[in-house]
């Protein structure tokens, strides 16, 4: 292989963090989006009554 | 034009009709929606895998050399196929940790090189019985057929099962040469005389006085154990087997190849 | 049941078992005399079993179609009672071997008596039978409840649940005639590990399947927990049991990976085990059940979102946290290390946004003992993750690493957090699955519960004890400079504590055997509600339009 061990090293070191910050932010922008507020709240909800349908 | 195209395809594929309408129909139900969820998933859960696995098969470069290993003879790797279907590793590890203590109690750690040939490796994660790593030469053949026929006979405090239903019991030497092709497949460098022979030298390591025994040692090295493990006459046991294998543990590396690469390692480590 | 199923559903099912049969009785001629052969059979009568079950009812009148406006809970009833008898079988050796750690002799003079067989098959039928049946049926639940759906699919679901249990029959009989790849819980040959990956593809199509039927677009994040489950599971099963068969025709096969990578592999493999089957799918089981039981949201469901990508992300690095100090090259221990550290804070996150839904409502916690297993698991499941972070830092774990400590740590998660959400949620499950009022004896369920709560208590504390005792003195050193103890030393010195564990393990099985009796009577005798439930409030929604491809 061409790739050396310690290249692949130093990008397993590196991007790991990268890649953790992107993705918390891009997690964050997510579930703190405004206007999603609403559909989560019904979503939370959604499990309380759910034994009668509608089933389809 | 998606809609010709299918239809194209519709006539194309009309035998399987029925086969095609079901497929369109789940790909159609299929939602992008969970699918992509689904992808999500798997993109977030296997960066870490990918970037810690990967650097580990190109370690090769880094991991100390032991141009004198051996393989495991026929007859080592039958006993341990029977400590795998034993499960002994639920109870006993392989693996010297880099500390103090473990190294006075077993001895030398354990380096990477010396379970390249393990498929899988043993390194275990309970102790309930002591390390084995370095199990090699440490006790007699009898010692251990004692120890295995009743543990408690030898250590009356041992929680070790018993295992005397083993002894007498002939091992299964019939497709030695395919299990060591096998292990020649996945990376195990083995000759072809050595899976050729693999049933003769399986007897010969067993019955050092026998005609088969020569070519043991012209095959596997001067230092292979070449003896009558479990002390009675006949074809190989189980008991033979497993002997022979917990006989080598920890020997296949020269002690100072093991010793250099140490003190390389330890350098550059802790 | 199998009236229930229309008759092109019964005939692809005797296809499919006349398959599964064919195969088996292949099995067992090309491995006659031989453990494989054995297997054959098992399979074979296992095909034919089933088959017989259907054959039985073959001519039965199609079911109506209007069925299908409700949900489809024939294979839900089925896991609850496969559940049970999975948690008889794995406690049943669990407590088998706890003994025989204290009396090493309590067994037969037999091969399949030794430790090294039995334990695998605890760990097996215990995670695998007993946590896997529990994962499927609730998510089967699930599923369909937050989807409004009907499962897709009548033949699916039975596949996959009978499948599966098929592959933890073969998994663990394999290990009592000593089939026994080593792998630790991936100690399953080939074939089966084969078998297992198409079972589970078919059960991920389900999944995704029946949430495509879903009338709401967002998915509910109890399903994002099941999902993930499903698919790095998948993905870990796949590249840990790479493995090459010696004959087609027998058991044995030598995996692909060697030394240090097939150990990183190993537990790459073994600690996301943990990861997604024991948690993540438990996480989903959690967020449904526990508000649900307790008539209130999750307390923030944007924190649970967080929580997912944080542990879906995280878990996977951790897996070298099982190799410190070992040949691993050490900057991939501090990986896992660092990871595992910061893995607490979305754990206890989840922890808390469990806790903190029941702030409020401590009356029916009080009250109720079903939403009290519910509560004291999310307790364990914080407990299990502090001290798992904990236990993954390098010098904590030169003691703890090979000692008892690791199998206090194991239990407090596997007892007291997994194991006693699935009594919570089977016990919230059962009344609404068999349209029964509530459990035939709360009384009943009170007792599991304190005897679930003391067992676990009793054997955590035993091995808190002998684990750090045993990696104490495994390293004490007298004047001279040796080793103050040889190792059987050490091992005289836990006797007392595997009996304490022994005992505590009894004091769980005897609370989940009490468990086993109240559900079967709930089965049979628990007064009837009166649901009306389970039918569409306008006609609308009839399944037979989501045949159709929309749009
Ligand atoms: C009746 C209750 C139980 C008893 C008496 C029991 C007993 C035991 C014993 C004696 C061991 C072997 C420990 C050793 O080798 O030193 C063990 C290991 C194990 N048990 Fe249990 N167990 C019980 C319940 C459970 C449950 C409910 C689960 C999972 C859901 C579980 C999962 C495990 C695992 C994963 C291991 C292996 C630990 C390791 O390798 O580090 N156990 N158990
Ligand atoms: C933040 C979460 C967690 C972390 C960082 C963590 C960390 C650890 C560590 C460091 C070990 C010991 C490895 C060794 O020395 O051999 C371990 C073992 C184990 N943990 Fe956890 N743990 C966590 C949560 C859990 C949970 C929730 C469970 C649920 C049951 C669990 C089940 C296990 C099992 C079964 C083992 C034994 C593996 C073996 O056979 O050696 N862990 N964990």
């Amino acid at each position: 292989m061409d790739v050396s061990h310690d290249t692949l090293v130093v990008i397993a070191k590196t991007v790991g963090l990268f890649l953790l910050i992107a993705m918390f932010l891009a997690a964050v922008v997510y579930a703190f989006w405004p206007s999603k507020k609403a559909k989560f709240d019904r979503a939370a909800r959604s499990v309380l009554d759910d034994e009668d349908g509608p089933c389809r | 034009m998606l809609r010709k195209l299918t239809a194209l395809l519709e006539k194309i594929v009309s035998p399987f009709g029925r086969l095609y309408h079901l497929i369109f129909r789940a790909m159609y139900r299929i939602e992008r929606y969970s699918l992509g969820l689904a992808f999500a998933i798997i993109i977030v859960g296997g960066i870490g895998g990918a970037v810690e696995i990967a650097p580990l098969f190109t370690i090769n470069e880094t991991v100390e050399d032991a141009p004198d290993m051996r393989v495991y003879t026929p007859l080592e790797q039958a006993g341990r196929d029977i400590y795998l279907r034993e499960g002994c590793y639920t109870c006993h590890s392989q693996m010297i940790r880099t500390l103090k203590d473990e190294v006075d109690r077993y001895g030398a750690y354990s380096l990477a090189v010396e379970s390249k040939y393990d498929h899988p490796m043993l390194w275990g994660s309970k102790r309930t019985g002591p390390d084995l790593a370095r199990l090699g030469g440490k006790y007699s053949d009898d010692w251990h057929v004692a120890h295995l026929r009743n543990p408690r006979d030898v250590e009356p405090a041992s929680i070790m099962p018993a295992y005397r239903w083993m002894e007498g019991r002939e091992v299964e030497l019939a497709d030695l040469p395919a299990r060591l092709a096998t292990l020649r497949d996945v990376g195990v460098p083995y000759t072809d005389a050595q899976i050729e022979n693999a049933v003769r030298d399986a007897r010969g390591q067993a019955t050092p006085d026998g005609p088969d025994a020569e070519g043991v040692v012209e095959r596997y090295g001067e230092a292979t154990n070449v003896r009558n493990f479990d002390g009675e006459g006949g074809g190989p046991t189980e008991m033979d087997a497993l002997v022979a294998y917990l006989q080598v543990l920890g020997t296949l590396v020269d002690p100072a190849t093991i010793a250099a690469a140490q003190a390389q390692v330890g350098s550059k480590g802790e | 049941m199998v009236a229930a199923l229309t008759v092109g559903t019964r005939v692809l099912a005797l296809v499919i078992l006349g398959i599964g049969a064919i195969v088996g009785l292949a099995m067992a001629v090309a491995g006659a005399g031989q453990a494989f052969g054995v297997h054959g059979w098992i399979v074979l009568i296992y095909c034919l079993v089933i088959a017989w079950r259907v054959m039985l009812q073959l001519d039965a009148p199609e079911p109506s179609p209007s069925r299908l406006r409700s949900y489809y809970d024939d294979p839900i009833k089925m896991g609850v009672v496969l559940t049970m008898a999975w948690a008889i079988v794995g406690m049943g050796f669990g407590v088998w071997v706890a003994y025989l750690l204290a009396y090493p002799d309590l067994r037969y003079d037999a091969a399949w008596t030794g430790f090294g067989r039995l334990r695998p098959v605890h760990t097996t039928g215990i995670i695998f039978g007993f946590g896997g049946t529990a994962l499927i049926t609730t998510s089967f639940h699930v599923m369909q409840r937050t989807s409004r759906a009907r499962l897709a699919g009548e033949f699916t679901p039975w596949f996959v649940l009978l499948g599966y249990q098929l592959f933890v029959i073969l998994a663990i009989s394999g290990y009592l005639m000593g089939i026994n790849q080593s792998k630790e819980y991936a100690e399953a040959e080939w074939y089966a590990d084969l078998w297992l990956l198409v079972v589970w593809i078919t059960y991920f199509t389900l999944y995704i399947r029946t949430l495509a039927r879903r009338a709401e677009p967002h998915i509910y994040v109890a399903n994002w927990y099941y999902l993930s489950f499903i698919l790095i599971v998948g993905v870990l099963h796949i590249f840990n049991n790479v493995a090459l068969p010696v004959s087609w025709s027998g058991s044995r096969s030598y995996i692909l990976w060697s030394g240090v990578q097939d150990a990183m592999m190993q537990w790459w493999y073994g600690h996301n085990a943990v990861a997604f089957f024991l948690t993540s799918g438990f996480l989903g089981m959690l967020y449904y059940y526990l508000p649900k039981r307790a008539a209130r949201p999750i307390y923030s469901y944007r924190l649970s979102i967080l929580s997912f990508w944080g542990i879906t992300f995280f878990y996977v690095w951790v897996g070298s946290h099982h190799l410190h100090y070992t040949a691993l090259p050490q900057w991939v221990q501090t990986l896992g290390m660092t990871f595992s550290i910061m893995l607490l804070v979305p754990s206890w996150a989840t922890a808390a946004n469990a806790l903190l839904t029941l702030n409020g409502a401590w009356h029916k916690v009080r009250d109720d003992a079903t939403l009290r297993f519910m509560m004291v698991a999310a307790i364990f499941y914080g407990m299990a993750t502090f001290e798992g972070s904990f236990l993954a830092i390098r010098g904590v774990n030169a003691l703890s690493h090979y000692t008892d400590w690791t199998i206090a740590h194991v239990h407090v998660g596997t007892l007291g957090w997994n194991a006693i959400l699935i009594f919570g949620a089977i016990y919230a499950l059962v009344p609404v699955i068999w349209r029964r009022e509530r459990m035939w004896s709360p009384r009943l369920v009170e007792w599991h519960f304190w005897l679930a709560v003391a067992g676990t208590v009793i054997y955590v504390f035993s091995m808190w004890n002998s684990g750090i005792l045993q990696g104490l003195m495994w390293r004490t050193y007298n004047d001279a400079g040796t080793l103050q103890y040889s190792f059987i030393d050490t091992v005289m010195a836990m006797h007392p504590y595997y009996m304490g564990r022994a005992v505590g393990g009894t004091i769980y099985m005897i609370g989940m055997l009490i468990g086993c009796v109240n559900i079967w009577m709930t089965i049979r005798k628990a007064p009837e509600a009166g649901y009306l439930r389970d039918m569409p409030k306008t006609p609308a929604g009839d399944a037979d339009d989501r045949r159709v491809p929309a749009e």
